[in-house]
């Protein structure tokens, strides 16, 4: 029912963007709003047509040196326009819907790829951007790479009764950490990589508090780079009041992932996963012993 | 119900200035016509100014041009440029002249449409839809409206429940006014940290955005109702500017020289909410206009409402425009949120406000 609501509004608010992937009109001068998308477009070894990137598309390097048109949700329509780009490639959240009106009657095509939290949507998100520009046949050899990881990943991918349980977290903001839940990129990483998540009854990305997070007792702990930075280091992440009673923080399985490899649901969030699926594996079969 | 009458508590006499009107009061006058018609003269410039500059290079030849190659540049301007410029002036102009009509109405420099808690109605009113807004089942014409008719309604029902509150339960002064815009805000706080609370990641980005003010959203179809709030309720304002000369004497004392005080500061409280709401609807929270403007404008020609309510106009509109023009220009082809652009140009000023204002 939520669901239905959210599409709902989603169809309404957005309601001019196309979500096809047949080929753009022009693709030569892209602009480009989601740093998953960045990464694609570098995957397919398409970035001499990049004219601008927003704040999140910070992989690779060279993506950051682009001129940057801000966040992805608050785009600015002249600033876009003054770069004279053919085709804006967006994630779904690409916004606000007015600007893109405006960016739509000012005769740029715009293209706003979906986004599904698991192995298929991100093999899905590269094949739809290699149609919109139009290298869907050279973008085959890199296909059949993708789809290798993502077979690999796949026997983890179960989500066994015994899994070890996870907490995700994205930071800790004044000690109290903000956990990942169902309907979030975190929470789509952990099952990719066949975690349980220890908060499978939040909705969204929320702040727990201090005793519910002891309580839940994660076997692990994952932080995304930046969140840990902010702390100091895993070993500070560890030490947190919020988090020293857990049996993650006692086994110093604390695991530091870079941000937007691991929630950015792009290529590289595969390898991610994989790696974190054997992580957790080597956890706990040393736990055992 | 009438305070009583404080025999001797007359600050000024109130006749004098009429009874020795010279020649240095004519000249007044003249400074501050020639200082309106100069604030006018700026305004305009500014306008002309931040209507040929953006990111996009548009020369007005290519406007003019009846040719295929200037469409584009015709969809920016006319599209995207022009409607963000005229609504930071009337936003700024009807936020400075809430602002300066309430530093009059309660007698106190430091009252804008922040303190009596209508921002913050506003805020919680657009915030309010941002969250809870997407299960509505709202038809696709009205939705560029939904947002900006929340924060007026939010705006609306602070202003009523603070009259009907300071009705009910004391007077309608200046004290009952402030502390309840005390109250109002820390409610609208709690209101506003609810949502917070509730909203899903991108409702969060949008209403922190949103929070920090930002004339990107303005459309022609947005810009007009507003505009036509902001205008009406700002003409009625320009109108109370004798009462509001004759409040500065104090209450009691403008009674006595026939104004129907209740029914002006009902008149100026509501008014206010209206121009201020009605701004704060389409461009979200920009602090510090309401506050500072009127202060320039007095600096410029001292205290007389008939000069400071016009002058606080065209300032604020033509500050607006500024504020706006640097919010879109400084990090193209990004842009900053204007309410940090004010409240960065403005914070500091208050301060040169107060330390001027210590007595030496």
């Amino acid at each position: 029912m939520r669901c239905a609501v959210a599409a709902i509004a989603c169809v309404a608010g957005f309601g001019l963007s196309a979500w096809a992937c047949e080929p753009a009109r022009d693709a030569s001068r892209i602009a480009v709003a989601g740093g998953s998308l960045t990464e694609i477009v570098y995957l397919l070894g398409a970035e001499d047509r990049l004219v601008a990137v927003d704040t999140t598309s910070n992989y690779p390097e060279a993506a950051t040196e682009l001129p940057s048109v801000g966040y992805v949700r608050s785009l600015s329509a002249e600033g876009l326009l003054s770069l004279r780009p053919t085709l804006i490639l967006g994630e779904n959240d690409m916004g606000p819907p007015v600007v893109m009106e405006q960016l739509q009657a000012a005769g740029v095509d715009t293209v706003r790829v979906a986004e599904q939290h698991d192995a298929e949507g991100i093999l899905t998100k590269v094949a739809c951007v290699a149609g919109v520009l139009g290298i869907a046949d050279q973008a085959k050899a890199r296909l059949r790479e993708l789809r290798a990881l993502a077979d690999e990943l796949a026997p983890h991918s179960s989500v066994a009764e015994d899994a070890p349980r996870v907490a995700m977290l994205l930071s800790l903001r004044d000690g109290a950490p903000v956990a990942a839940g169902d309907n979030t990129s975190g929470g789509g990483f952990l099952r990719m990589a066949g975690a349980r998540n220890v908060f499978p009854d939040i909705d969204g990305w929320k702040p727990v508090s201090t005793e519910a997070f002891a309580a839940a007792n994660p076997d692990v702990i994952v932080i995304p780079a930046r969140g840990a930075r902010a702390l100091g280091g895993a070993a500070e992440v560890a030490a947190q009041p919020a988090l020293r009673l857990t049996a993650a923080a006692r086994n110093g399985r604390i695991v530091v992932l870079d941000g937007m490899a691991m929630l950015g649901f792009g290529p590289r969030t595969l390898q991610a996963a994989l790696d974190f699926a054997n992580q957790i594996d080597d956890a706990t079969t040393g736990g055992s012993e | 119900m009438f305070p009583a009458v404080r025999i001797g508590a007359r600050r000024r006499p109130i006749f004098g200035r009429r009874a020795r009107a010279s020649s240095a009061a004519v000249t007044l006058a003249t400074r501050r016509k020639r200082i309106v018609v100069l604030l006018g003269c700026v305004l305009v410039a500014v306008l002309w100014y931040a209507l040929v500059t953006g990111a996009v290079p548009i020369s007005i030849g290519t406007l003019l041009e009846d040719s295929e190659a200037g469409a584009f540049e015709r969809t920016v301007f006319a599209g995207i440029r022009s409607p963000r410029v005229v609504l930071a002036a009337f936003v700024g102009a009807s936020l400075a002249l809430a602002g300066a009509s309430l530093q009059g109405l309660f007698r106190n420099p430091l009252a804008d449409p922040g303190l009596i808690g209508v921002s913050s109605g506003a805020a919680l009113g657009a915030i309010s839809m941002i969250v809870l807004g997407s299960a509505l089942a709202v038809p696709d014409w009205l939705n560029p409206y939904v947002l900006p008719l929340a924060a007026v309604a939010g705006a609306g029902l602070v202003t009523v429940f603070i009259y009907l509150f300071a009705q009910r339960f004391g007077q309608f002064n200046i004290v009952t006014i402030l502390l309840l815009g005390i109250a109002v805000n820390a409610l609208a706080g709690v209101g506003i940290g609810a949502f917070q609370y509730m909203s899903d990641d991108a409702q969060l980005r949008t209403l922190t955005f949103w929070m920090m003010g930002s004339f990107a959203r303005a459309t022609w179809l947005a810009v007009l109702p507003a505009v036509a709030l902001m205008v009406v309720a700002g003409i009625a304002l320009l109108g109370q500017q004798r009462a509001l000369d004759r409040l500065q004497l104090g209450e009691a004392e403008a009674r006595h020289v026939g104004v129907d005080v209740l029914r002006v500061k009902r008149l100026i409280v509501m008014l206010s909410a209206a121009a201020a709401g009605a701004g704060g609807a389409v461009a979200g929270a920009i602090g510090f206009v309401g506050l500072v403007v009127p202060h320039l404008a007095r600096l410029l020609g001292g205290a007389a409402h008939g000069f400071v309510l016009p002058a606080s106009v065209l300032l604020g509109g033509a500050l607006m425009v500024c504020a706006d023009l640097l919010a879109r220009t400084a990090v193209t082809p990004a842009e900053l949120p204007v309410g940090l652009v004010t409240s960065a140009i403005g914070a500091p000023f208050f301060l040169w406000l107060i330390a001027r204002a210590r007595p030496r």
